[in-house]
């Protein structure tokens, strides 16, 4: 899986054919109002390329989770817009933006990620039956995607029955099925342990590169910062450092 | 990238709506069992309530008519507003052979009705005299059953039954003389004659047992010096022909000679007091929906509470609010189905055991009704199938309130737990 060779190729790959996925302008999102007023993100000016893996860091209460809602359309900017694949999405209405996310955007959150009620297989297929995906297609790509995410035999568990890690690999294998234009996670690792979370961490990154899928994802620990290719830095809602490693 | 709006299909999205409202439910078993007999009890109570009165309706009109009543009654026009003597029916030949003939007409006792002044050697009363047939009387009204103390008419000569209360009253017991005063028809002289008492009777009702005596039909019409009579009481084949305006009866016993009322109409306040107590029904179903209603809120209000980070989740990854409305909606039909169910089993089977022992409410006077007899609970198909699926509907319209909340919510809101 972490052929150094192939990863290359695909980078190059990435750099030379890269088109917008993410923009966002003068983006702003304010809670409360007077003296409780927080500005949670303040004239965030992000543009993020199909193929990125691309980490958003930054202190506690900085913005990140905020950014990350806006950018899924699963908040609504106090000002400044967001676009997806060119869309505008403050313009969708709830049925719209719903659909929207359904089949543009995968989530992975911190965690109690899954539908408890449903076995991991179906928490995987869940998405593609919104989408109204045959049966035979479903079955298809949920096993390439529990073989991928190194989850067989245990399809038929439900949330409660998988550890942590598990959990966030369904979560992960869910996102991705649907094959989204982007991938946003809050936090991914923050609830597993160290290892566990590197090792998520690189299967995320094996699939950034084997499927040129673009994630966005936010973390607090340097030892998944470390493996991301380009580095956004929030500071009290701001956008203090943006950089590329190659 | 792939868009499927071109093949998304809302029926596809039925399978799963489905999986997940029904496992939901049973993901909090105590909470839904629980629920569920709060919703099957107040169905059991609505059935109950309904057998009750419809038991009772039925034997309260029992009662009335069939001690002494009757299902319907033939008078001439206007005896029943002036209660004058001279009104009475002349040609009781070829009427009772009119009766005698129609099929719906099980039996019929004729009846001469006159106020009388009673006295014994101790005292007077005024009470109303009644002249029946013997044989005719007993295939009609409870007279016969209601004997307390020596016999029942015979058809001889001077023979009086006494009520109870008048009896004592009078202060005589069986043999002692009595004198029995009337104004006879036309022309109202004064008509005397001598009886002596040959039986007490009791119908455990005051009005009856106070004022009530019975002498043979051919010596009142001797007495008041009539060839007719006043009444004709009739006991219908089955009580339903009373309501049925359409028989032929009513029409060839009603004409500008005769009048012929159903027992609806005789006893006006007891129709209209059986109209109240189907009212209950209504009172008592009302309030259980309510709470009913009220309860449910509250239960689905808590599980979504519970569920919110989990609707975000179904929000955030696509899931249509609509669909999430459905659901919940869903969750509420299933309990409700579940609710029936237990609730139809168990009221069926207070039901069906009312219906067999009976509920004693003996000497228990409604509006001068004596319920002499216990109140044997009568299960209405009909009302367990309308009933029923009211609660079914009730459930799912309780719903609606937390559906549309769960709907509604943000889904950045419904997971700050986990963002
Ligand atoms: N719904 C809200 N109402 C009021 N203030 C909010 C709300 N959501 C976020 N905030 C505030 O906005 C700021 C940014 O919050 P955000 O959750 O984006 O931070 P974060 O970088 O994700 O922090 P963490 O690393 O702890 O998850 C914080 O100061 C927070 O208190
Ligand atoms: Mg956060």
């Amino acid at each position: 899986m972490n052929n150094i060779a192939q990863n290359n190729t695909q980078k190059r790959d990435v750099l030379v054919n890269s088109t917008t996925v993410i923009e966002t302008k003068m983006l702003c999102r304010h809670f409360g109002q007077g003296d409780t007023l927080v500005n949670a993100l303040t004239d965030a000016n992000l543009t993020i390329n199909k193929g990125e893996f691309t980490t958003i860091i930054g202190p506690s209460g900085s913005g990140k989770s905020t950014l990350l809602q806006l950018i899924g359309g699963l908040d609504t900017p106090t000002s400044g817009e967001v676009l997806l694949d060119n869309k505008h999405i403050s313009q969708m209405t709830g049925t719209e933006l719903s659909d929207f996310r359904r089949d543009h955007i995968g989530f992975i959150f911190q965690a109690y990620n899954l539908i408890p009620v449903l076995s991991a297989k179906e928490n995987i297929e869940y998405i593609m039956l919104l989408q109204g995906i045959s049966a035979q297609e479903r079955a298809k790509r949920v096993s390439a995607i529990m073989h991928d995410v190194g989850l067989e035999g245990l399809e038929n568990r439900r949330p409660a029955q998988l550890s942590g890690g598990q959990q966030q690999r369904v979560a992960v294998a869910r996102a991705m099925v649907s094959e989204p234009s982007i991938i946003l996670a809050d936090e991914p690792t923050a609830n597993l342990d160290s290892k566990t979370g590197i090792e998520l961490l690189d299967m995320m990154k094996t699939l950034n590169e084997e499927q040129k899928m673009t994630f966005v994802f936010s973390t607090h620990d340097p030892k998944i910062m470390e493996r991301a290719k380009r580095i956004i830095r929030l500071e009290d809602g701001c956008i203090v450092d943006d950089e590329c490693f190659s | 990238m792939k868009i499927n709006n071109a093949s998304y299909d809302e029926n596809k999205t039925t399978g799963i709506v489905v999986r997940l409202a029904n496992r939901s439910i049973f993901r909090n078993t105590r909470r839904t069992l629980l629920t569920v007999l709060l919703i099957s009890c107040s169905l059991v109570a609505i059935l109950f309530t309904d057998a009750f009165v419809r038991g009772m309706v039925s034997t309260m009109v029992k009662i009335s008519t069939q001690t002494f009543l009757g299902e319907a009654q033939v008078h001439q026009q206007g005896f029943r507003a002036t209660n004058d003597i001279d009104l009475y029916i002349e040609d009781t030949h070829t009427l009772f052979s009119k009766i005698a003939e129609t099929e719906a007409i099980q039996a019929y006792a004729p009846r001469v009705i006159s106020g009388a002044m009673t006295s014994s050697s101790d005292n007077v009363a005024a009470a109303i005299i009644y002249g029946v047939d013997s044989d005719k009387e007993a295939q009609v009204s409870k007279l016969k059953q209601a004997m307390v103390d020596g016999q029942y008419l015979s058809g001889k000569e001077s023979e009086i039954l006494l009520g109870q209360r008048l009896a004592e009253l009078l202060e005589v017991s069986l043999g002692d003389r009595l004198v029995v005063t009337v104004s006879q028809a036309h022309g109202g002289d004064l008509s005397q004659a001598l009886f002596r008492v040959s039986g007490i009777f009791s119908f455990n009702e005051r009005n009856m047992d106070n004022g009530m005596a019975f002498i043979n039909l051919s010596q009142a019409q001797e007495l008041l010096s009539i060839n007719g009579v006043h009444e004709i009481a009739l006991r219908l084949q089955n009580l339903n022909q009373a309501d049925d305006k359409t028989l032929l009866f009513w029409q060839a016993l009603n004409n500008e000679k005769l009048e012929t009322l159903a027992w609806q109409d005789l006893v006006p306040q007891l129709s209209s007091m059986l109209a109240m107590t189907e009212y209950s029904t209504l009172i008592v179903s009302t309030i259980l929906y309510v709470l009913v209603c009220l309860g449910l809120i509250n239960t689905m209000f808590m599980s979504i509470f519970e569920r919110q980070t989990e609707f975000g989740i179904l929000l955030a990854i696509g899931t249509r609010p609509k669909q999430l409305f459905i659901q919940i909606l869903l969750e509420g039909f299933f309990i409700g189905l579940l609710s029936i169910v237990l609730g139809v089993i168990l009221a069926f089977i207070v039901c069906y055991w009312g219906s067999i022992t009976g509920i004693d409410y003996t000497d228990l006077e409604m509006t001068g009704l004596t319920l002499n007899e216990p109140i044997y609970l009568i299960l209405d198909t009909m009302s367990f199938i309308k009933m029923a699926f009211a609660t079914l509907l009730v459930t799912i319209l309780a719903c609606i309130y937390p559906a549309v909340h769960a709907a509604k919510l943000q889904p950045s809101f419904a997971m700050r737990k986990t963002l």
